[in-house]
């Protein structure tokens, strides 16, 4: 029933995503895992304050694409990003970038959630504290601001000393929200945040989305074209490594300009 | 046609018959048994022998207290330990507090080197790490123990000796040489612990904005913390146990010595030195099997404490 209302509240705030600024703009972006081109030529706006999605089958680079946003790449040897992202008017790929400070402004969450085993309040100020963040009221606050932006504070604000990993699945991936929350990010990254858990945490988590766009710009990969369909200003579809398709939601998903896409959003192939 | 239900739902005997083959035979087949045999003994020896051994250094160990009269209280509280004097006296505090301070010594030595070289392993040079760090430090393991005490006599106790005074052999040689020795052993199962830390929350962390070294301390460390201490104690075990190489090193003087540069003695280096020397069946024999048996509960004693930090890793 929500997500009827939902649809109908993203209609009115946000007629049209062409319309709004550009938060990440991406030229030209080339991933290789060694000799593998993982994402090809890549070339897209991602608008500000908006959802962006990005779907496709396994193995299309869309993955990749995201992480390649927050450096996470950089992890992985012999992986290679050529080409721009612009944010704020520097190239996120350039190697004098501080990684440390750009994933303080560009969050990420993951598919499986993964809490630290410590404490609930230990896991959401961990990067607080890792900014150099010691003043217990502070952090405090922050905690509990967080938890409830992540819809959790009811549910662990007595019992914010007890191990994460004592949580649902659903509460753990909301944990790890929050925890990426806390950051204050600008940009928020999520990689199948939803793949691990029932429709009922899935559900819930999107609900978040849609709230938190509001005050950050998020780009979500998901396997699950109704997910996008249902909380995304702006879809991207992705097949070996290109980019086929990125418009508006509603215009990709009602009227394809691909053939490939048509096939893929009405379940011919992935 | 009743009866041909009746066969369906009951098999008769004569229907049974038919997939005799599929039933388990009347016991094991000749080959399955023989190798039954050899493997059920070889685990029943080896049990055998943990409980015959146990058993028997109760059994010489308790001989001293209970037929020759030593008294316990004596042998853990006296200072003084000399069988061979008149009338001949069973101290082995300086012997006991010898074998925990070379063991302390040793680990407060080797935990942060091998923490250090075990994180670089795994965190900071993850190929070399593997491909050469590794090997060397099996092979460090694998170097008898005689060797390191002769390094630790030509190099260790004349260099104690230049640069701290006294004669160079004690404490502080016999930790050393120790230290040394179980480096190897705490940094393979230390880089163990740290590698079977799961790599999403090396992620997770980092995409924080956290450092590389704040990602080590704060989740990589905490998370192996456990396995950590196990390994630790891996190295105490095998500290507190060593014989031969703090013998060459130590000085054997059954004292409690007033700082780390005078000669001491341990459990096993008192046993090792004077058996020899005793009768089999005497006094001062009996008085070592004590010894042997206080080695054995120390032993026993850090396998419980493995364990138990074990169980408790797997439960939370």
């Amino acid at each position: 029933m929500y997500v009827l209302t939902l649809e109908k509240e993203k209609r009115i705030v946000q007629p049209n995503p062409e319309a709004m600024e550009t938060e990440l703009k991406v030229n030209n972006l080339n991933v290789f895992y060694g000799s593998n081109h993982a994402v090809k030529n890549v070339s897209m706006e991602i608008k500000k304050h908006a959802i962006t999605a990005l779907i496709g089958p396994s193995g299309c680079g869309k993955s990749t694409f995201l992480r390649s946003i927050n450096r996470m790449n950089d992890l992985i040897p012999g992986a290679v990003c050529k080409g721009e992202i612009l944010y704020e008017g520097i190239n996120l790929l350039d190697a004098s970038v501080d990684v440390v400070s750009l994933r303080k402004e560009i969050g990420m969450l993951f598919q499986k959630p993964n809490p630290f085993p410590k404490s609930i309040f230990d896991n959401v100020t961990h990067g607080l504290k890792c900014a150099g963040i010691r003043k217990k009221d502070v952090l405090e606050n922050a905690v509990e601001e967080s938890l409830k932006l992540a819809g959790l504070w009811d549910e662990t604000k007595d019992r914010l000393k007890h191990s994460a990993l004592s949580l649902s699945g659903g509460q753990q991936q909301r944990l790890c929200l929050a925890r990426a929350l806390a950051m204050k990010p600008k940009v928020l990254l999520l990689d199948e945040p939803t793949s691990a858990l029932d429709p009922v945490s899935t559900a819930k988590i999107e609900e978040l989305l849609m709230s938190l766009k509001k005050r950050i710009t998020i780009v979500i990969v998901t396997h699950n074209m109704q997910q996008a369909a249902r909380i995304a200003d702006q879809t991207a579809f992705f097949y070996e490594g290109t980019l086929v398709e990125f418009g508006n939601t509603r215009d990709l998903f009602e009227n394809p300009t691909h053939t490939r896409t048509k096939s893929y959003i009405s379940g011919q192939f992935g | 046609m009743a009866s041909e239900r009746n066969e369906l739902t009951m098999p008769s005997t004569g229907r049974a018959a038919r997939a005799q083959h599929l039933l388990k035979g009347k016991t094991w087949s000749d080959r399955d048994l023989k190798a039954k045999i050899f493997i059920f003994s070889a685990a029943l020896l080896i049990m055998a022998a943990t409980v015959a051994l146990t058993v028997f250094l109760i059994v010489k160990g308790l001989h001293s207290f209970l037929i020759d009269g030593i008294s316990v209280i004596e042998m853990f509280v006296a200072g003084e330990w000399n069988p061979n004097a008149n009338p001949p006296s069973f101290g082995a505090l300086p012997l006991l507090f010898g074998s925990f301070a070379v063991t302390l010594l040793s680990v407060a030595i080797a935990t942060p080197i091998a923490l250090g070289t075990a994180i670089f392993m795994t965190e900071i040079a993850k190929k070399r790490g593997q491909k050469l760090m590794r090997p060397v430090m099996e092979l460090l393991v694998g170097i008898p123990s005689v060797v390191y005490g002769f390094i630790g006599l030509t190099v260790i106790v004349p260099f104690i000796r230049d640069h701290l005074g006294g004669i160079g052999f004690g404490l502080l040689a016999a930790g050393i040489v120790l230290g040394i020795m179980i480096l190897p052993t705490v940094t393979t199962v230390a880089a163990d612990a740290f590698q079977s830390v799961p790599n999403h929350l090396r992620e997770a962390s980092l995409a924080l904005g956290a450092t590389r070294w704040q990602t080590i301390y704060r989740v990589v460390v905490p998370a192996a913390l456990p396995s950590v201490l196990t390994a630790v104690i891996l190295g105490m075990a095998r500290a507190f146990g060593e014989a031969l190489a703090v013998q060459m090193v130590i000085g054997n003087t059954a004292q409690i010595p007033h700082s780390l540069t005078e000669p001491a003695a341990t459990l096993t280096t008192m046993i090792t030195s004077s058996l020899g020397e005793t009768t089999y069946g005497s006094l001062q024999n009996d008085a070592l099997w004590s010894l042997g048996l206080i080695l054995l509960a120390m032993s026993y004693l850090f396998i419980l404490v493995i364990r138990f930090l074990s169980y408790r890793r797997r439960s939370s």
